[in-house]
């Protein structure tokens, strides 16, 4: 059984003038000790679909259907102090911005010790040793004196830092990680990723890491999943996907990189931007921007498709799918 | 390339202060009057030449002083010493009237396109606003023809002058602000991050779009960004700069071929890329100084694997290296790296 799983989760907002839908039925899994990437430009859904995970989506959002299954039991039914239990204990996170999530009048050594107090008995001594300890653990220097600090005293990188101390300081089995690193400068942000990497498999934590850069993505992940308007439209294990994408958007998303032109040359370009949560195209989200779009697109959404490890929901893919298999068929 | 550079930045430096005025500079302590001056050290020297036609990108990590750089040259900022010149004629100390031929010719396109536009301006106005500015004598047809010319070059319907930016997405935002900066028919683009905010989709649009100005409008580019790989794709020559100095500079092909600056080939190493396996990067010690106290010597030696007793106590110049470009280093420059 896998660690967490996913199923068919709907998250609705409710404004004014009806509900808008930012996930659309997303199903995944993770199991333990695994690293999932989920990928997907700004308005995707991957933020709102880690926050639910913990149930952390704020007013007007709601779950609207769908499960979430850690260890059997599903999080979208426990009430809050279940839930809580769960919370940055068994399932941490780490937020996009280290100043924001840092107490600013609090010392890092007070808001450590506050967080394994909320879940543990244990006396504050011993609370400040787990927190040198975890301190350590994440590269930071003279660990005792850092307790005694207050967050603006602290480098961005540093921060970061006290930031995935602080997840890893109840010994959760999954750390989700949202954009942890997109506030920082390059040689900073390898750093972190490199301890981040590092950590999870020294301690058997499942990270699912949500990004817009593909190449984190695939540095760090084993699988990864592609999200486009509150759907997830591939996944799969993140080299086959970066090697051989199977989805328009996927596959636009990578050629787009600098990286992968010829230096000066044009760029690939996919045309216009991803529809707003007010006027979601009818069929598959992305046929207005996609090349192979035909009238099937623009009417019904896609269910996913299977190409060799990936699921893939378009209907050019299935398409291309079975003409291989005619093409077979008529061979021999 | 011509010979004589579009634009020439000679010894700039900038200076913030940080103290403010003379009586919150004055303390008094152990029975003595005291006066402390503290300043941060934005840019300590810098030395660029920008020639017609180029894309001269300028990277390096936050705090180094490449936006006062661009800002510097724009006139936004006032350098503290140095001079900026502009085809050959000294711009920094002009005001008023005698600038503004060079306000027309320099333009800027900043990083974020949901601040850099006026929201109480519809398209059009914030479009017309640079025309009459700087062509007070053109008829309102005249306008009215340019800029729906330069909506069109950006790829924006000109049906859509009556709206205000709010009801664009960050992308077309960010095609506005390039149409703005292109109404005036500048020859040199001072871009800060043009990018940076954008999704990776929207960003290849926006490259795609500024390469074909520069392409149709022979225009000259300063682009200023700490993304390394827009910059192979984009730049002919790189400026890459560390706590308010340049230690490296060189054509592309070359830098990202052989770099020689050790912070320049961290900052390469850095880069995830799309290959398989783990991140394979140089690890630094430390962290960047501020740039308040700025350590002797190598601004980066507290960094550098490499640093020796030369570094800590002399300040590396930039010099000719055979691959093409130039390096500040004093580690190069004695042939141990």
């Amino acid at each position: 059984m896998a660690l967490l799983e996913v199923k068919n989760l709907n998250v609705r907002f409710a404004v004014r003038g009806g509900d808008l839908t930012a996930l659309r039925g997303i199903s995944f899994s993770l199991d333990k000790g695994e690293r999932l990437g989920l990928v997907g430009e700004s308005g995707a859904g991957k933020s709102v679909a880690a926050f639910s995970i913990l149930n952390l989506i704020a007013q007007p959002g709601y779950i609207a259907g769908g499960q979430i299954l850690f260890e059997g039991k599903d999080l979208a039914a426990m009430s809050e102090r279940e839930l809580r239990k769960i919370r940055g204990n068994r399932i941490a996170m780490i937020f996009q911005d280290p100043m924001m999530t840092l107490n600013p009048v609090l010392t890092i050594g007070t808001q450590m010790v506050e967080a394994i107090k909320a879940h543990r008995r244990i006396s504050t001594k011993d609370a400040r040793a787990i927190a040198v300890d975890k301190l350590r653990k994440v590269q930071i220097p003279s660990p005792e004196k850092r307790l005694n600090q207050y967050p603006h005293e602290l480098s961005g990188g540093m921060r970061q830092r006290v930031i995935i101390a602080i997840a890893l300081l109840l010994d959760p089995e999954i750390i989700i990680a949202d954009e942890p690193t997109t506030a920082l400068d390059v040689t900073i942000q390898a750093e972190i990723m490199a301890l981040l990497l590092d950590l999870c498999e020294q301690e058997n934590v499942a990270l699912m890491l949500i990004t817009h850069d593909l190449g984190v993505v695939s540095q760090v992940s084993q699988r990864m999943l592609v999200m486009y308007s509150g759907r997830i439209i591939e996944q799969g294990p993140t080299r086959e996907i970066i090697n051989d994408a199977q989805h328009p958007y996927t596959q636009g998303l990578i050629n787009a990189l600098p990286q992968m032109g010829e230096p000066g040359a044009r760029l690939f370009q996919i045309p216009g931007a991803m529809p707003s949560l007010k006027n979601v195209p009818t069929g598959c989200p992305f046929n207005p921007r996609c090349s192979f779009a035909t009238d099937e697109c623009r009417s019904t959404m896609p269910d996913y498709v299977r190409a060799g490890n990936v699921d893939v929901a378009c209907y050019e893919v299935e398409r291309l799918i079975a003409q291989e298999q005619q093409a077979r068929e008529v061979a021999p | 390339m011509s010979a004589s550079p579009l634009v020439d930045i000679r010894g700039l430096e900038k200076k913030f202060d940080l103290t403010g005025s003379l009586l919150e500079q004055i303390s008094f302590k152990n029975g003595r009057f005291q006066r402390k001056q503290e300043a941060v050290h934005a840019i300590n020297g810098v030395n660029l030449q920008v020639f017609r036609g180029e894309a001269l990108c300028v990277v390096g990590e936050s705090g180094c002083g490449k936006s006062t750089v661009a800002r510097t040259i724009m006139g936004l900022l006032s350098p503290t010493a140095g001079e900026v010149h502009y085809e050959g004629k000294r711009i920094d100390t002009l005001e008023g009237k005698a600038l503004l031929p060079y306000r027309s010719k320099m333009q800027m396109i900043f990083q974020n396109p949901y601040a850099s536009l006026n929201p109480r301006m519809t398209i059009q106005q914030t479009l017309e606003e640079p025309i009459h500015f700087h062509h007070p004598e053109w008829s309102k047809a005249d306008v009215l023809n340019k800029v729906q010319d330069v909506m069109q070059s950006v790829g924006i319907d000109p049906d859509w002058g009556s709206r205000f930016g709010h009801e664009f997405s960050g992308g077309q935002r960010q095609r506005i602000a390039i149409a703005r900066a292109l109404a005036v028919d500048p020859e040199f683009i001072v871009a800060d991050e043009p990018i940076s905010a954008l999704d990776v989709s929207i960003q290849a649009q926006v490259l795609n779009l500024m390469m074909d100005a520069q392409e149709s409008r022979n225009l000259t580019y300063l682009f200023i960004t700490h993304d390394l790989a827009v910059v192979e794709h984009f730049g002919t020559r790189v400026a890459v700069m560390y706590l308010g100095r340049v230690c490296e500079l060189a054509p592309t092909k070359a830098l990202f071929a052989t770099p020689r600056h050790p912070y320049t080939q961290a900052l390469l190493s850095a880069i995830p890329r799309l290959e398989d396996g783990r991140p394979n990067y140089i690890r630094l010690q430390g962290e960047v100084p501020t740039p308040v106290d700025l350590p002797p010597g190598c601004v980066f030696h507290g960094r550098c694997p490499y640093a020796n007793d030369r570094c800590r106590q002399e300040i590396p110049e930039l010099f000719a290296t055979d691959s093409g470009g130039q390096v500040a280093c004093h580690g190069v420059e004695e042939g141990r790296l």
